[in-house]
């Protein structure tokens, strides 16, 4: 199968550090890969380059074997979707929210398929209606997880997902990944959660000091 | 009508007033007496020499020397609303860009007023050339200014959500449309205050000085009117203009948000 998206050499350096030191990645897609490695060393830094939100300083990024450097950004980032750990939530309603994307091409979503999504999301059809910007973390997350699915993206990258979740929303998500993998997305998640280690069964990388490595344990 | 004439000896009395703040300054321990004096004096060498560099420019009236002194108005204005922007790209980067807002909202809202309301006898007179623009060019100064600090800093304090729009394929417009909205309504705001209160708080400025000075108080109002119409269109069209600047200078070729050091404002 080929990878979807890919990355090579990719080199980052940021106030004299250097956070990404030749890095090589494949996100195929139909498949999840897991990326550990300690607390800023560089994984936000990777997420935000594959997700088009920075260049890196040397390297290239390709999407279905094309430089995302030739593609337009706006539609490049719709086909990604990049869901941060702390995810801001825009003003208004979750309803609001869940639309953000399609209304920012100038599509109108109707509130069934809302609803649906933040269901699949793993928060209960009340919510629709609460101001986003009073929800915590956990209820935030699951919203941008939502806020992404209306694109149906097909790649996946997220930042420790689980960290502000509970054991119950934890395998609502995981199982959400899981769908959306065998659905054919790519998949890259940031974690060091055993148990979404585990459940995911994925490829676990390792970011140590800009270079990736692969557990093959 | 004759000018209201103020002898040198009656200038020096109305120093009294400053005298009085400064008493009052000191006997509620406000500690500004300094700052007092200081501004007496700094006022005084300003105004004394505008009036002065006014007094040559007004007797060798030519168009080099008008149009000359308006320049330097545009670039002081630019390089002002330039300065001391937290958050943005830094003084040097930012003051081509507010030289250019002052200078076409000023060129669009000064020429049509010059050329069909006001129609000055020669067309480089030095009278009303100088002091109408300073008045408009400074306003527009001010609405730069206040749209480059509220974008940039807007834009910075909540950079989370605007990549998380970019995201989800908005374009650099969309992304920051709520922070230069809201950034055109405070560079507004205060020259619409100025609308809505003109005459019920107090007088303005230029029409009381025509009005002291001799004019028939409905000749100053109307010429205040329209002095107050070119002061919103101003503020409107050099905010839309440093937004737009803002905008562009807040995101790279690739859409993507920029970082800039924190700048911090002494």
């Amino acid at each position: 199968m080929p990878a979807l998206l890919e990355a090579r050499r990719l080199r980052k350096a940021y106030e004299g550090r250097v956070l990404l030191d030749g890095v090589d990645v494949q996100l195929e897609g139909g498949r999840v890969t897991t990326l550990g490695g300690p607390s800023g060393g560089g994984k936000t830094t990777l997420l935000r380059i594959l997700g088009q939100l920075c260049e890196p300083d040397e390297g290239q990024v390709q999407l279905d074997g094309v430089d995302v450097l030739t593609l337009p950004p706006r539609s490049l980032r719709r086909r990604i979707a990049l869901v941060a750990q702390a995810p801001a939530m825009f003003p208004g309603t979750v309803l609001d929210n869940v639309r953000t994307g399609p209304a920012l091409a100038g599509d109108e979503m109707p509130e069934a398929t809302a609803l649906e999504l933040i269901t699949r999301a793993g928060l209960e059809p009340q919510f629709l209606t609460q101001e986003a910007r009073a929800l915590s973390g956990g209820e935030k997350l699951r919203v941008a997880v939502a806020r992404a699915l209306a694109l149906k993206p097909e790649v996946w990258l997220l930042d420790e997902p689980t960290a502000a979740l509970d054991p119950a929303r934890v395998e609502t998500l995981l199982r959400l990944l899981r769908e959306l993998a065998t659905a054919g997305a790519a998949m890259l998640v940031v974690t060091h959660d055993a148990r979404a280690l585990q459940e995911l069964a994925g490829r676990r990388l390792q970011l140590v000091a800009g270079r990736l490595t692969e557990e093959t344990a | 009508m004759s000018y209201v004439t103020v002898s040198f000896p009656q200038l020096l009395l109305s120093l009294g007033l400053m005298a009085m703040a400064i008493a009052v300054s000191s006997q509620n321990h406000l500690g500004l007496e300094k700052d007092l004096i200081v501004g007496t004096i700094r006022a005084a060498v300003q105004l004394f020499a505008v009036g002065l560099l006014l007094t040559v420019v007004f007797r060798n009236e030519h168009p080099a020397s008008v149009f000359g002194l308006i320049a330097v108005m545009v670039v002081v204005a630019g390089w002002t609303a330039a300065r001391r922007i937290a958050h943005g790209p830094g003084s040097w980067v930012l003051f081509e860009y507010a030289t250019l807002a002052v200078l076409v909202a000023g060129v669009l809202v000064l020429v049509p007023v010059f050329a069909f309301v006001i129609r000055p006898a020669r067309w480089y007179e030095a009278r009303l050339l100088i002091p109408i623009s300073g008045m408009i060019l400074s306003n527009a100064m001010n609405g730069v200014a206040l749209v480059f600090e509220r974008v940039f800093a807007s834009i910075h304090d909540d950079s989370v959500a605007v990549e998380q729009l970019l995201s989800l394929g908005a374009t650099p417009k969309q992304a920051v449309e709520r922070h230069v909205r809201a950034a055109m309504n405070a560079a507004l705001r205060p020259t619409i205050n100025g609308l809505l209160t003109v005459g019920l708080v107090a007088l303005p400025g230029m029409m009381t000085g025509q009005i002291v000075s001799g004019t028939a108080p409905d000749q100053a109002v109307r010429y205040q009117l329209v002095i107050m119409y070119q002061l919103v269109a101003v503020a409107a069209v050099a905010g839309a203009l440093a937004s737009r600047f803002a905008r562009r200078l807040s995101f790279t070729e690739r859409e993507q948000l920029r970082t800039f050091a924190d700048r911090r404002v002494r």
